[in-house]
C-alpha cells in the first residue's frame, strides 16, 4: 500500500486487491520516528480513462470472438492486478509523535518510505489511552478484536443511538442498559414496545443475570402513584403539561389540592368528590371534570402505589425500572412521562436517589418539546442521563445534538436521514456518509467521548437476552 | 553599414535591414495565384484527409480506368487477418528495448469465429543481437541508431513469420494483411513476402495486402471513378503502382469494399475478382474494412496499462537499475505543449 495524495486531511491510498481493508479501519503510516494515524472511509477502483478504454475494448473484442492468448511475459496477469488496483479514501486522524499521540497532522508522510498496516483496536486504545473501570463489550471491530466501551463514557452524557428501521438499535440500547445493570446502575426505561421485559430472560428461557433487578412495570397495574407520593410539582405539570389545564382552572384545582392536603384527606376520590361540589365558575368546574375523568380512566393513581425509592436507593446493586407504555393511550403515556421525570427530579434533587440512566425510545411521542431542553441541560445536573433511541434523526433538535456526548449510528440509507446526521454528528461529512450508508445489520458507528473521538465501526455482538418487541407478522415462515 | 557583421545593438533593428523576409520569399516560387479557384481539403495532424465524394474526374489522369464491380462469392472459406504494432520501451547505453503485440483475427462464413494474441514480446537491439539478424551491415547500424527503423524491423519479422506460418498451414483460405505487399529490407530472407507469397499460391491461399492509406497521391485521383459507383468495386493500378514502387507482390488494385465507403488500396495474390470476391462473401465488412483486419489491429495495439505492467516486468525480471530521466522536449520548450 502507498499514498498516493493528499488533499485537506484526506489521504489517498493506493492498494492491490489482496490489500483486504474495510471502511472504518484505521491504518497507521509509519515515516521514520513519525507515524499518522488515517482512518479508512471509502473505497474505489483505480481509475483513468486509459483503464477504461482497456477494459471496454477487452469486453467488446471478448463479445464478438473467441480469446486464445499467448502471453510469454504474463504480462496480462500485471495487466488485471492493475485493473483490480483499488484507491483508499481515508481521513487523517491524528499522528504519533514519539510513541505519544498528538492532534499535529500538519506534516506529511513520505510517498516513498512510508509504510503503512492496519491498526488493531488494541493497539488504537492503547494509543488514545481509552480505559475505565466497568467495560460494557459491545461487540467486534473489523479487525476481529473485541470492543468494549465502559459505563463511564455514559456517566454524566448524553447518548443518542439512531438508525433505520430494524438495524439494531434496540439491540445495543439493551446491551447498553443490562451491562449498566450489571455494574450496579439504577436505569429507567421508557419501553414504548414492551420489549424491554426481556431484559430479565435469556434467550433460552433460563432468567438472567440481571432477572431479580428487572422491575417491569404496568401503568394502571403494577404502576400507580398515591397524589401525596406525587406531589404538587409533578400533578401540576402532569394538568399543564400533558391535559393543556388552562391557568384559571389550575389555580382552582390546587386550591382544592391545598385544602384536602392541609385536613390530611388528599385522595383521588377526595379530589373527585371536591371538583363535583366545590364553589366554583361552572366553566372551571367543566373544566376540572373532564381532566379528572381523563385522569381516573388512566388509573394511574391509587391510594397508595409505587415509589421509586423503593427500587431505587445507593447500595442496592443496580436495577431496571421498564416502564411498558405500548398498551396505553397516547395521553397517558404523556401523563406518565410527566410524572415519572417530575418524580424523579424532585427525589434527586433531595438525593434521596442517586443519578439514573434515563432510555428513551422515541421520545419525541411522548416527551413535548420543551422538556427536551430540560432533559439535555439541567437534569443532566440533577442526575439523569439520558440515551435517547430514535430511527427519525430529525426528531432531535440540532440543539440537543450540538449537545450529545455519544452517537451511535446504525445503517441509514435515505439521503435525508444522511444529510441530517452528517451535519449534526461528531464526525466528519464524509465519513458518516459513506460508511453509514453500507453498514450491515447489527453494525454501528460509534462517535464521541465513549470512542475519544475516534469514529469506530462495531458490530454488535448477538445479545443473550429474550428478544421481545419483534413485528408481529401474519404470514408466518 | 546595414550588412555589416558586429553591429552595435539598436532598437530600430527590423527584419527587412537584415534581408530576412526578401529570402524567405525568393527561397521557392509561391504562385498562389494557382490556388484561386480549386477545390481543396484541409489537413488535420498529419492525417489522411479524403474528399467524401472523391476529386473531380476532370483532376485525373486516368479517367477511361475500368471499373469492376465486386460480387461476394458465398462459399465457405477461412480469413485470417494479420496485423501488428512496436513500441521502444526503454534505452540502455548500448542498445534498446523494444517490444511488439501481433494480433490474428479469424473469420469464417461471414462470422468473427477466434482471435489470437500474441505478446506483448521484448526484444533488446543491441550490437550484440543485431548481428544475427542477417541484415546488411549499415543497415544494422541504422536500426541501432534510429528508433523507427528498429520498430519496423521488429514489425516486419513478426509479421512475416506469422504470415510465413498461416500460409503454410491454410488452404482455400484468406489471409488479410495490413499495408501493402511490398518486400522489406528488414525481412528475413526465408520469411520474406515472396515466399510467403509462393507458399500461398503452392496451398491455393490468397493474399491481400489493405492498405488504409497511400502515400501515392496519383491513386487517389486514379480511384475517383469509385467514389461514383453504388457498390463493391475496383479498378486495377498495376501500371501505376510497378512504376512507382519496386518489389511489389501480387497485382494491385484500388477497391472500394461498400457503398459510400472509403476506397482503400489493395495488393492482390490470387485472381482478384475471386479473392474480394471471397473476402467479400466471408468476412463482416463494417464501414468498408474488414472486420477481421478492424480486430486484429485492436487486439494488437498496446494499451497504457501494458506500458505499465510492461516496465513493472523490466524492473522486477532484469535486475536493471532505473534513471531519472526528462523529457527533453519540455525541458528545451517549457511547459507550454508544442
Amino acid at each position: 500500500m502507498k499514498i498516493l495524495s493528499k488533499n485537506g486531511n484526506e489521504l489517498l491510498l493506493l492498494a492491490m486487491k489482496e490489500d483486504s481493508v474495510a471502511k472504518g479501519d484505521y491504518m497507521l503510516i509509519e515515516d521514520r520516528n513519525r507515524s499518522m494515524i488515517v482512518q479508512v472511509y471509502d473505497e474505489e477502483y483505480l481509475s483513468s480513462q486509459a483503464l477504461t478504454e482497456d477494459i471496454v475494448r477487452e469486453e467488446v473484442v471478448n463479445a464478438s470472438s473467441v480469446e486464445n492468448l499467448h502471453d510469454p511475459l504474463n504480462i496480462g496477469s500485471l495487466s488485471r492486478l492493475v485493473r483490480d488496483a483499488r484507491i483508499f479514501r481515508s481521513k487523517i486522524r491524528a499522528s504519533i509523535n514519539n510513541g505519544k499521540l498528538s492532534s499535529d497532522v500538519t506534516w506529511l508522510p513520505s510517498r516513498v518510505e512510508s509504510k503503512i498496516r492496519r491498526l488493531t483496536m488494541k493497539e488504537l486504545d492503547s494509543f488514545i489511552g481509552r480505559r475505565g473501570v466497568f467495560p460494557i463489550p459491545l461487540g467486534m471491530t473489523g479487525d476481529g478484536g473485541e470492543f468494549e466501551i465502559y459505563a463511564e463514557d455514559l456517566d454524566g452524557k448524553l447518548t443518542i443511538i439512531t438508525g433505520k428501521k430494524e438495524s439494531g438499535k434496540s439491540h445495543l440500547s439493551k446491551i447498553l442498559a443490562k451491562t449498566l445493570v450489571q455494574h450496579g446502575a439504577f436505569v429507567v426505561i421508557f419501553d414504548l414496545n414492551n420489549e424491554y421485559s426481556g431484559l430479565g430472560w435469556n434467550r433460552d428461557g433460563t432468567p438472567s443475570s440481571i432477572h431479580r433487578q428487572v422491575k417491569i412495570l404496568e401503568p394502571g397495574k403494577s404502576l400507580r402513584f398515591s397524589l401525596s407520593y406525587c406531589g404538587r410539582g409533578a400533578i401540576s405539570g402532569m394538568l399543564k403539561n400533558a391535559l393543556d389545564m388552562p391557568a384559571a382552572s389550575l389555580r382552582e384545582f390546587f386550591r382544592i389540592w391545598d385544602w384536602h392536603e392541609n385536613k390530611k384527606t388528599l385522595s383521588i376520590d377526595a379530589m373527585a368528590n371536591a371538583v363535583n361540589t366545590w364553589n366554583i365558575n361552572e366553566l372551571v368546574r367543566d373544566a376540572l371534570i373532564s381532566r379528572f375523568h381523563v385522569i381516573q380512566s388512566s388509573r394511574l393513581f391509587a391510594e397508595a402505589g409505587f415509589q421509586f425509592e423503593d427500587v431505587i436507593s445507593t447500595g442496592s446493586g443496580g436495577a431496571a425500572i421498564v416502564i411498558n407504555m405500548g398498551e396505553v393511550s397516547p395521553t397517558v403515556r404523556r401523563m406518565l412521562v410527566e410524572l415519572v421525570l417530575s418524580k424523579v427530579v424532585d427525589l434527586l434533587e433531595r438525593k434521596t436517589i442517586p443519578p439514573i440512566f434515563l432510555f428513551a425510545e422515541e421520545a419525541h411521542l411522548y416527551i413535548r418539546d420543551t422538556y427536551w431542553e430540560d432533559i439535555i441541560t439541567r437534569m443532566r445536573h440533577f442526575g439523569i442521563y439520558t440515551t435517547f433511541i430514535t430511527n427519525q434523526p430529525d426528531a432531535i433538535s440540532d440543539g440537543i445534538y450540538r449537545q450529545v456526548d455519544n452517537i451511535f449510528l446504525f445503517n441509514f440509507t435515505n439521503d435525508g436521514d444522511l444529510d441530517k446526521i452528517s451535519r449534526v454528528s461528531l464526525a466528519d461529512n464524509d465519513t458518516i456518509r459513506s460508511i453509514v450508508r453500507t453498514l450491515p445489520q447489527r453494525h454501528c458507528l460509534a462517535i464521541g467521548k465513549a470512542v475519544c473521538d475516534l469514529p469506530v465501526v462495531v458490530g454488535v455482538t448477538a445479545a443473550e437476552m429474550l428478544t421481545l418487541g419483534e413485528t408481529k407478522k401474519f404470514f408466518k415462515k | 553599414m546595414a550588412t555589416q557583421l558586429n553591429l552595435p545593438f539598436t532598437s530600430a533593428l527590423s527584419l527587412g535591414d537584415l534581408g530576412i523576409i526578401d529570402s524567405v520569399g525568393k527561397c521557392l516560387p509561391a504562385t498562389l495565384e494557382e490556388l484561386k479557384g480549386k477545390k481543396i481539403v484541409f489537413s488535420c495532424d498529419d492525417k489522411k484527409m479524403v474528399p467524401v465524394d472523391g476529386w473531380s474526374l476532370r483532376s485525373n489522369p486516368h479517367v477511361g480506368t475500368t471499373v469492376t464491380t465486386i460480387r461476394a462469392i458465398k462459399e465457405n472459406a477461412l480469413v485470417a487477418a494479420v496485423d501488428s504494432s512496436s513500441i521502444k520501451i526503454a534505452e540502455t547505453e548500448e542498445g534498446s528495448l523494444y517490444g511488439i503485440k501481433c494480433g490474428i483475427a479469424i473469420a469464417y462464413a461471414g462470422l468473427a469465429l477466434m482471435h489470437f494474441k500474441i505478446g506483448p514480446v521484448l526484444f533488446y537491439l543491441c550490437e550484440n543481437t543485431i548481428q544475427d539478424s542477417e541484415l546488411e551491415e549499415r543497415l544494422a547500424r541504422l536500426v541501432l541508431i534510429d528508433d523507427d527503423y528498429a520498430k519496423r524491423l521488429i514489425r516486419v519479422r513478426a509479421e512475416r513469420a506469422v504470415q510465413k506460418e498461416l500460409a503454410s498451414h491454410f488452404t482455400n483460405s484468406i489471409i488479410l494483411v495490413d499495408g501493402s505487399l511490398k518486400a522489406s529490407v528488414f525481412e528475413d530472407r526465408h520469411r520474406s513476402i515472396g515466399k510467403i507469397a509462393e507458399s500461398c499460391v503452392l496451398r491455393k491461399n490468397m493474399m491481400i495486402g489493405i492498405s488504409k492509406g497511400t502515400r501515392l497521391k496519383v491513386l487517389d485521383r486514379a480511384a475517383t471513378p469509385l467514389t461514383k459507383v453504388p457498390g463493391p468495386a475496383y479498378i486495377e493500378v498495376d501500371t501505376i503502382v510497378k512504376s512507382l514502387i519496386r518489389n511489389t507482390v501480387g497485382s494491385n488494385s484500388m477497391v472500394k469494399l461498400e457503398k459510400s465507403s472509403p476506397v482503400l488500396r489493395a495488393d492482390i495474390v490470387g485472381d482478384r475478382s475471386e479473392s474480394l470476391g471471397m473476402l467479400l462473401g466471408n468476412d463482416p465488412v463494417a464501414g468498408g474494412y474488414p472486420e477481421t483486419l478492424r480486430l486484429a489491429h485492436c487486439i494488437s495495439t498496446f494499451t497504457g496499462t501494458e506500458m505499465t505492467c510492461l516496465r513493472s516486468h523490466v524492473l522486477n525480471s532484469y535486475d536493471v537499475v532505473e534513471l531519472a530521466a526528462d523529457d527533453i522536449r519540455s525541458i528545451l520548450l517549457g511547459s507550454i505543449s508544442v
